[in-house]
């Protein structure tokens, strides 16, 4: 039953992950090598998380992880980690977008307001 | 008339404070470019500096764009690109405004990229290090070899301020960062965007007030700081 919570909880944002990035591809907003690279990640992230039953079944015993069994708490903190990093990325993104549109301002700001200064431009 | 054989060269010189020294960086190259045969442009990119460094840069025949924020060094030579592409430029190349490039090895450095057909061209300080401090040359290997272990990039010098572009990466290369790193995430772009990189050797002056304005071999750790979070985070872009 936790295996599948956990699953449940993650399966959405993993999916609007992947949804954006193939949104952003197909309006031509990311490179193909870029697309390449997001997918993979995310797909490791669901690999890892769908594949999390048999994992713990194995590693459960085994002396060099001695783990136990999947917690609540394991449900929790391992979704937190991927909520969490699917709004570090998006806000990542934004604020780079929103850095580039203030550069981009500046040195076109500069560069019309020194024209009058010189009279060979 | 303009002829085919004439190009259009931009000289960029991205400035913060050197009120001391622009004044004859600038006659100097305009003393070099004026014996060649190309239709050339001196400009000055005032990095909102406190003294007059603009006033001095123009009063010696270079035109100024001044800077509303003080941007960092890759600021000022993204601005300095992006008015040599506006106005339809070439070629353009960059140099330091401390005086620590010789105007004869920028124009030779238009000639080799024009004979080339490279898109940038970098003048490597350390083909022929002499004259250089020891600390001087570790730093600079140093970075190379970050550039080159990080971005794959193999420099004998990415950090020299003296480069030349073609046209084409004129018109492709853009990057994110404002300091000093810039000048080894360019390279990483210029490969990212397929423009041929070259190398052609200049010898650096080091006078001590060019030692004094020249960046710190303490600084080599915020740059590769910069560099490693830049190469991290866009593992996820």
């Amino acid at each position: 039953m936790r295996y599948l919570t956990l699953v449940l909880l993650n399966l959405p944002v993993i999916i609007l992950a992947l949804a954006n990035i193939v949104t952003q591809y197909k309006m031509n907003k990311i490179t193909k090598h870029r697309f390449g690279y997001q997918i993979l990640v995310w797909i490791i992230i669901l690999i890892v998380i769908v594949s999390s039953f048999p994992v713990y079944n194995y590693i459960v015993g085994e002396p060099i992880f001695d783990s136990r069994e999947l917690s609540l708490f394991d449900v929790v903190q391992t979704t937190a980690i991927v909520y969490l990093f699917y709004i570090v990325n998006d806000l990542r993104r934004r604020i780079e977008k929103n850095e580039k549109i203030v550069r981009d301002l500046h040195q076109e700001l500069s560069i019309k307001l020194s024209r009058g200064g010189n009279g060979k431009n | 008339m303009v002829t085919k054989s004439q190009k259009k060269v931009c000289i960029v010189i991205p400035a913060y404070n050197e009120s001391a020294v622009i004044g004859s960086v600038v006659s100097e190259i305009i003393k070099a470019l004026s014996t060649t045969p190309y239709l050339w442009s001196v400009l000055v990119v005032n990095d909102k500096s406190k003294d007059n460094t603009a006033q001095i840069a123009q009063k010696n025949g270079a035109i100024v764009v001044n800077h509303i924020l003080n941007s960092g060094a890759g600021g000022a030579t993204a601005t300095g690109l992006s008015y040599a592409d506006q106005n339809g430029f070439d070629v353009a190349a960059t140099m330091d405004a401390d005086g620590q490039h010789d105007s004869d090895d920028v124009v030779k450095g238009i000639g080799e990229l024009i004979k080339s057909q490279s898109d940038l061209m970098i003048g490597s300080r350390l083909i022929d290090s002499k004259g250089m401090s020891r600390v001087k040359v570790l730093g600079n290997k140093g970075l190379s070899f970050v550039t080159l272990v990080l971005f794959g990039i193999r420099s004998t010098d990415s950090q020299s301020g003296l480069r030349i572009f073609s046209r084409k990466a004129l018109n492709q290369l853009t990057w994110k960062s404002s300091g000093y790193e810039f000048a080894s995430e360019m390279l990483w772009r210029a490969r990212q965007k397929k423009l041929i990189i070259d190398e052609f050797p200049i010898k650096a002056i080091y006078t001590d007030y060019s030692k004094s304005k020249g960046q710190s071999n303490w600084n080599a750790i915020n740059i590769i700081k910069s560099l490693l979070k830049q190469r991290l985070v866009e593992m996820f872009e």
